[in-house]
């Protein structure tokens, strides 16, 4: 009798490209995944219940007392309400500089690779470099800023933002922002040339203003990418901690300590491991929760645009 | 154990340490020769200079003197440092040699390293008999940490300035101190610049108003602060210390305007410029403070801020090496250590060379860069007047809360001195909890 052809069992898979044999090679990402970030998660749980302080391993299960103790002694409402105002001022600044930047850089004007190029210079630092170097402009008196108040004939030495009680976060976050538009502004232009120049001409024809153009129909093409921006923009403020480490130290007093400096001044100053674990687990809770809602509620814009 | 009896046990047992210290000289001295090859790991905290000691000059002597022992040194940022040092004692990968604070300085500090069983003893170091100094690197009976050298916070100042506002001589009182300070303010000058921004530099004054203030009448003030017996809210303590220094702040020797938004190292680069008259400092930072700056070579000197009744200072041991208790080479560890803590080796006046230690002994102590600086601390440690930095004797973490809250009572958030006793006690609680 001549061979049958196989009946192929049902959902089998039956690709000539993906074999089943090629999820093999997910296996070494898959582990890594599991070990750097999976793992160590799991671990974070685990300590929050310990009072490990980070050298001694013969700790103790101390239950939920290190998330008490965090909601109890003030830190996580301070740095909370620090992260908060820190967070909305570069998310605004940084979306509406780098659109408003992106918006002038996609028209047709001269050395407009140049401008780019400037624009996203800041980027490329580390935050170490730019935290460093805006130390010395901020710096009362000899600093950059100082210096031209007093070339103007204004007291330099009275300019001191980070030595500010009411200024020093909103110092911080301005150079949060500076170094950041640059990458904003790169999506928000990758965006604006998906924008059917078509469209536009269309928009022309009919009368419609610059503004009109910018609110009816760039806007509501780029939606998507208003929310990739804004979304990252949000993660990233809610876990800031480079410039208060570097620039003030969480100072002064506890003005400038966010969500993160405090699980690292817990963890490494106090040497509370096990409460900083805790302090973790919640602020990534909150940062989650945030971002969900943001989420939700930006794709939820995108629709109605 | 409880931490709070651990404290008092630590310093019973470098009492007992003291006295019987003879009986332990019993390490294998030939370790290294009965070795063959092998590869010992120092790791250290700091920023690796052009033919760095540890780095450098350490691994060649040794090499000179032992052919069969390489060192391998790693150097990293402090905070680097500290995170490398727990991995690699979690994982069990801890180097050799380690560097460590004495009693419970820093994440390094050798009480919560002796602790948790990671150092090993060095009673039987040849170059620790008989001496009476070592309370501070002392846990349970068992020297843990082999260091020669000290530590001290003073007031660096300008003698030109000085001379130019009419000051002979440094004070000698808290009240001439004070009438030095507004003579140089009358004079134009600026009295005292600190670099606040950076809190940790508040406890440079502080804690040596404290040696005058608690330390000189209750040496036993720490310890009786872990058993309860003296708290941080105590009248005549903690509140005339910062009474005191707020002072400064309240008359613009220190302006806190300006001060609160200085790093450290500006205030250091204003000091060798000749904008200020003084600053507080530690020994550690001579190098910097007495280099040339815009205003020249000017000739500077060195004070231990005086208290109200006297003088005393905040000088102590400072950081030194510790060996790993599960190094497979810790009698050879302990050879390295005696000959290079020996006070005459070729270690030990390379180290010297350095500048960066200010030995309490041996071979070259008299010539160490700036000693006539820092002589006079010396000899008023020796007549048992300096005491240790206050925050060796806290869990980690008290000194933070002391520098947050006095920088919102200068900065004018209204926080009050018992606000700051206050927040230290709570907080000095809340790490003595666990």
């Amino acid at each position: 009798m001549a061979d049958m052809p196989k009946k192929k069992r049902k959902g089998a898979n039956t690709s000539l490209v993906f074999t089943n044999k090629m999820y093999i090679f997910l296996i070494p990402a898959l582990a890594m995944f599991l070990v750097f970030w999976i793992y160590p998660v799991l671990q974070l749980f685990y300590y929050s219940i310990t009072n490990f302080n980070g050298i001694n391993y013969d700790f103790d299960f101390v239950g939920l007392k290190n998330y008490s103790k965090v909601l109890s002694n003030g830190t996580l409402t301070n740095s909370l309400k620090n992260t908060m105002i820190y967070a909305v001022f570069t998310v605004v600044l940084s979306n509406v500089i780098g659109m408003a930047i992106a918006m002038i850089l996609n028209t047709r004007i001269r050395f407009k690779g140049f401008f780019r190029t400037c624009a996203y210079f800041p980027a490329l630092f580390s935050a170490i470099v730019v935290g460093f170097i805006w130390s010395y402009v901020y710096m009362p008196g000899a600093g950059m800023i100082g210096n031209l108040l007093t070339n103007i004939g204004l007291d330099g030495t009275a300019f001191n933002p980070l030595g500010n009680f009411r200024t020093a976060l909103y110092a911080i976050a301005i150079v949060e922002v500076w170094k950041g538009f640059g990458t904003t502004m790169i999506i928000y232009l990758a965006g604006l040339q998906t924008v059917d120049e078509s469209l536009l001409e269309a928009g022309r024809i009919d009368g419609c203003t610059e503004w009109q153009l910018i609110r009816k129909i760039k806007l509501p093409l780029i939606s998507s990418t208003v929310t990739i921006n804004v979304i990252l923009s949000v993660i990233a403020g809610l876990k800031a901690f480079d410039y208060s480490f570097i620039m003030t130290n969480g100072g002064p007093g506890k003005s400038t300590k966010t969500l993160m400096f405090q699980v690292y001044e817990t963890a490494f100053t106090d040497m509370k491991m096990g409460r900083a674990s805790a302090f973790s687990v919640m602020a990534f809770a909150f940062i989650i929760l945030i971002t969900v809602i943001m989420l939700f509620y930006l794709n939820k814009r995108e629709v109605e645009l | 154990m409880n931490r709070k009896t651990m404290f008092a046990l630590a310093l019973t047992g470098a009492m007992t340490l003291a006295a019987s210290t003879a009986v332990f000289a019993d390490y294998d001295h030939e370790a290294i020769e009965n070795s063959g090859d092998i590869t010992i790991t120092l790791m250290v905290s700091g920023v690796a200079t052009d033919n760095d000691f540890e780095t450098e000059v350490l691994p060649n002597l040794i090499k000179e003197k032992w052919p069969n022992v390489t060192i391998e040194a790693t150097k990293l940022p402090d905070d680097n440092y500290y995170t490398s040092l727990k991995t690699k004692l979690a994982s069990g990968e801890c180097p050799d040699l380690i560097l460590t604070q004495p009693m419970y300085a820093g994440q390094n500090s050798c009480y919560a390293l002796a602790e948790a069983g990671y150092l090993a003893s060095l009673n039987d170091l040849d170059t620790v008999q008989g001496r009476q100094d070592m309370a501070a690197v002392t846990y349970d009976g068992d020297i843990v940490t082999s260091t020669s050298g000290v530590s001290i916070l003073g007031c660096y100042y300008n003698k030109d300035l000085f001379a130019q506002a009419g000051i002979e001589s440094v004070p000698q009182t808290w009240d001439e101190f004070l009438e030095d300070c507004q003579k140089l303010q009358d004079a134009g000058i600026q009295p005292i610049v600190m670099g606040d921004k950076d809190q940790y530099v508040l406890q440079f004054g502080l804690y040596q108003i404290a040696a005058n203030e608690i330390y000189s009448k209750n040496p036993d003030y720490d310890i009786q602060l872990r058993s309860g017996e003296t708290h941080f809210t105590d009248e005549g303590t903690w509140d005339k210390v910062l009474e005191m220094y707020k002072t400064l702040y309240d008359n613009k020797y220190i302006d806190a305007d300006m001060s609160l938004g200085y790093g450290a190292s500006q205030s250091i680069t204003d000091f060798i410029d000749g904008k200020a008259a003084m600053t507080f400092d530690g020994s550690f930072n001579a190098p910097a403070l007495t280099a040339e700056g815009a205003a020249g070579a000017f000739e500077r000197g060195y004070f231990p801020i005086p208290g109200t009744e006297g003088v005393y200072t905040a000088t102590c041991l400072g950081a030194g090496y510790s060996i790993y208790s599960g190094s497979k080479y810790i009698d050879q560890c302990k050879e390295i250590l005696d000959y290079w803590q020996d006070g005459h080796s070729d270690v030990w006046k390379a180290h010297l060379a350095t500048g960066r230690i200010i030995p309490v002994y041996g071979e070259g102590a008299e010539t160490v860069p700036n000693i006539d600086l820092f002589q006079p601390f010396i000899d008023l440690m020796n007549e048992g007047k300096g005491f240790y930095w206050c925050n060796q004797a806290w869990p980690a973490g008290t000194e933070n809360e002391m520098e947050v809250l006095f920088s919102e009572m200068v900065g004018g958030q209204g926080t009050e001195i018992e606000d700051i006793t206050e927040g230290m006690q709570e907080k000095f609680e809340d790490l003595l909890e666990d």
